[in-house]
């Protein structure tokens, strides 16, 4: 699943709208708005002043446009030279010491922290149990075939896909890129075959209907010719004595230079088009023939701008990967190995630490069993923790309350013919404005007949309202209306579909939880903190929520703990 | 090494402490209501153990039609629709209320604060209704008020005063609500009353 809070594009699309309509549409504007729209997804400080643009811009002020414009990582490398975003310390696998004498530990929650830790722990002589209120394992990373039901609490539904191993939809968690470490660790280790996923596909389409009439056009397109939009533009427009700082005529040259390609300029710097856009036709017994390029202040009427580096942030870049056969290979290799300790539809009303350990009371065929643990480690959703008896502290409790809950929608289609494949799309995402966001193109079963694709995955939480209200047949007549303005016919391939609402699913009623700043300041530790023997967990209580790795470095984190005190009592074997 | 059964041998001993219904059909309920269904702020899903079944079998009613949790704004009233849906469809709804009814109920911490003395005065307009103790009254169709999720209540005041409740025409007790709700000017009024509410028993 997508990291929400790094392109939190729902809150700040309504921020955004305020802002298009209160600013100026004079021709340098553009790039102030962009900037300041970007530094606000990523929480980026505003420079000193708050100004944007003035007539003088310091060097570093420039180079923070350009790359807002350009791309993300020039930005984010700025804002951490500046000191402006926390360094994050990096959680390794622990190695645990073997207990000499078992302990109990019970994991509250069958999805990946909790069976990461259950993993690690009953290798090292720890008695686990983990009870798990569904029917299944796995928590958010779920993949649905032929046959799976999908437990929503109001419109429970039954994937109807064929029987076919490339005819799966991934719910949750659906790409994992190369420094997600202890994730990828743990495939090898429990053999989860894996394949490239594609992520970025610049023949993808972007849709919105605030430009070109709601026309889409390929990716490359828009991001090429924005640039050169732009790039011209600057070059144009900068001169060395705008800049605050002495500039020498050499670093007044390279950055005509840099921006020359950045924006694919000719010599005379001017963006007549280029064959990064793609070619008006592939025709190799014949000279290339350029596209025209398009109307720059069309593309900058769309938001498109602010998910067009999506491709190239720190989780969503080339190289990405998924198992082979669908990411709930992760769940069933951890099964594989401790599917015994696993215990499912149990699902927990009480929670009491006590003294010395903790004492949990779960509901199991209508029947409530009280059991007794040396440790419990609880990865329960913290909005439905909050409704669980208990004696934790104020404090804890209020935190459980204070982080809201994530409302990503999706919607995977079974389409009778990968039409996408004729447009010369293979693999990755079309980007639209619309509520459905995204279309999503299989990256494996390539040149089949059949093919799942998404049809939907909303990051903006009032998008993921409206789909959830609706009852799925709507869901998908709507996630079809709108994908008909990217492919026209779309609606006549699907066979059938599946929806997943993560915040009316039965055993989660939310996703990766939506901390930012201020919050995580204020809760955090809170939260990670032990309450004697209880330790919350999962992506919840990580920095990095919707994403398996933040799943496991919790469970990291929470057992090196244990570890810790373990060793510390002398109950490890040397 | 032969593994143990986990939870009779491993995790120290595990008891059987109570029973509630013949499965795990109605636990989903417990999921968002929270345990014993004494309400869940986390999802600002509210108590509705304790509650009188007509009141609960009529709502249940309500969000099925539709003529309740519809408006987009009442995002937690239209996460309860589709169950609502779902347990007509089903033909559940009266074993649900059933279900409801046997759980454990608990008098919920109270949450909101305000002017306890000026809310008693406010109450005045409610008495002839849900009774001088909040205990409600059936052939009225009016649900107790006392015990419940405080937070809740000031919710459904403030969704009657926006016409987020009550403005379908077929909740014509929710549109008598409505009516009355006018009786509390501002949000001061609404937590006024709600304090004083905490107080009766």
């Amino acid at each position: 699943m997508g990291s929400v809070p790094i392109f939190g594009i729902a809150a700040v699309q309504r921020r955004r709208q305020v802002k298009l309509h209160n600013r100026s549409e004079s021709l340098v504007d553009p790039f102030a708005l962009a900037h300041y729209l970007y530094a606000q997804d990523n929480k980026i400080k505003p420079p000193i002043g708050g100004q944007y643009m003035t007539n003088k811009l310091s060097r570093r002020g420039f180079l923070n446009l350009a790359g807002a414009f350009g791309g993300s990582t020039t930005v984010y490398r700025a804002a951490l030279a500046l000191g402006l975003l926390p360094a994050i310390a990096h959680a390794e696998r622990p190695e645990l010491g073997t207990l000499k004498k078992p302990k109990k530990v019970l994991v509250l929650g069958a999805g990946i922290s909790g069976l990461t830790a259950a993993y690690e722990l009953s290798r090292k002589g720890y008695d686990v149990q983990v009870l798990e209120a569904s029917f299944r394992a796995g928590g958010r990373n779920m993949t649905v075939r032929n046959g799976d039901r999908i437990d929503e609490t109001g419109f429970p539904q039954v994937c109807n896909f064929d029987k076919d191993p490339d005819l799966y939809f991934n719910c949750g968690p659906a790409r994992i890129p190369g420094h997600h470490k202890a994730l990828l660790n743990y495939c090898k280790e429990l053999g989860v075959e894996l394949a490239p996923f594609i992520n970025d596909n610049r023949l993808a389409w972007v849709q919105d209907d605030a430009m070109f009439g709601g026309k889409p056009v390929r990716a490359r397109e828009y991001m090429t010719d924005s640039r050169g939009f732009v790039a011209e533009l600057m070059s144009k427009s900068l001169a060395p004595e705008q800049f605050a700082a002495p500039m020498t005529k050499d670093d007044y040259d390279r950055l005509r230079e840099y921006l020359k390609y950045l924006g694919s300029l000719d010599p005379s710097f001017k963006y007549l088009g280029s064959s990064n856009a793609g070619l008006a036709v592939h025709d190799y017994t014949n000279p290339d023939v350029l596209k025209k390029p398009l109307d720059g202040r069309e593309l900058l009427k769309s938001r498109f701008m602010a998910i067009m580096s999506f491709g190239e942030t720190d989780d969503q870049a080339a190289m990405m990967m998924e198992p082979v056969g669908g990411m709930d290979r992760v769940p069933a290799g951890f099964l594989r190995k401790i599917g015994h300790l696993v215990q499912l539809e149990s699902q927990v009303q009480s929670i009491k630490v006590l003294t010395k350990g903790v004492e949990v009371t779960y509901r199991r065929n209508g029947e409530y069993i009280r059991v007794k643990a040396d440790y419990v480690l609880n990865c329960i959703p913290m909005q439905l923790l909050a409704g669980i008896e208990n004696n934790f502290p104020k404090e804890f409790v209020a935190g459980l309350t204070a982080i809201p809950r994530g409302k990503l929608f999706k919607i995977g289609f079974q389409m009778k013919e990968r039409f996408w494949e004729k447009e010369g799309i293979y693999g990755g995402i079309s980007w639209t404005l619309q509520d459905i966001q995204q279309l999503w193109y299989p990256a494996h079963g390539i040149n089949r007949q059949k093919g799942v694709m998404l049809g939907a995955y909303t990051f903006d939480p009032n998008a993921g309202e409206k789909f959830a209200r609706l009852a799925p047949a709507d869901r998908f007549k709507l996630a079809i209306a709108q994908g008909e303005k990217i492919h026209p016919g779309y609606g006549s391939y699907v066979e059938s579909g599946v929806s997943v609402a993560w915040h009316q699913m039965n055993h989660m009623l939310g996703c990766a939880a939506q901390w930012d700043e201020e919050l995580w300041k204020k809760w955090f530790k809170t939260l990670q903190t032990p309450q004697g023997s209880h330790y919350l967990m999962g992506d919840q209580v990580s920095y990095h929520p919707g994403w398996q790795e933040g799943a496991m470095a919790s469970a990291h984190h929470a057992i090196a703990d244990i570890d810790a005190r373990e060793r510390a009592a002398g109950a490890v074997a040397t | 090494m032969k593994r143990r059964n986990a939870l009779s041998a491993g995790i120290a001993l595990a008891f059987v402490v109570g029973s509630a219904s013949a499965g795990n059909d109605f636990d989903y309920c417990l999921l968002c209501h929270g345990a014993n269904a004494n309400g869940n702020y986390g999802i600002r899903a509210p108590k509705i153990s304790g509650v009188e079944p007509w009141y609960l079998a009529r709502q249940l009613e309500n969000f099925a039609i539709g003529a309740r949790g519809t408006p987009a704004e009442d995002a937690p009233g239209h996460e309860m629709g589709p169950v609502g849906m779902r347990l007509k469809a089903e033909g559940t709804l009266d074993a649900a209320v059933k279900f409801i009814g046997k759980l454990d109920s608990k008098r919920p911490a109270p949450t909101v604060t305000g002017d306890v003395a000026h809310g008693k005065k406010l109450y005045e307009n409610c008495v002839s209704c849900h009774g001088a103790k909040g205990e409600g009254n059936a052939t009225l169709n009016s649900p107790a008020l006392a015990a419940r999720s405080d937070w809740y209540l000031v919710t459904q005041l403030v969704n009657y005063q926006k016409g987020l409740r009550g403005a379908d025409e077929r909740d014509t007790y929710g549109a008598q609500m409505r009516a009355i709700v006018a009786t509390l000017p501002d949000e001061k009024a609404i937590s006024d009353v709600v304090a004083y509410i905490n107080t009766l028993k």
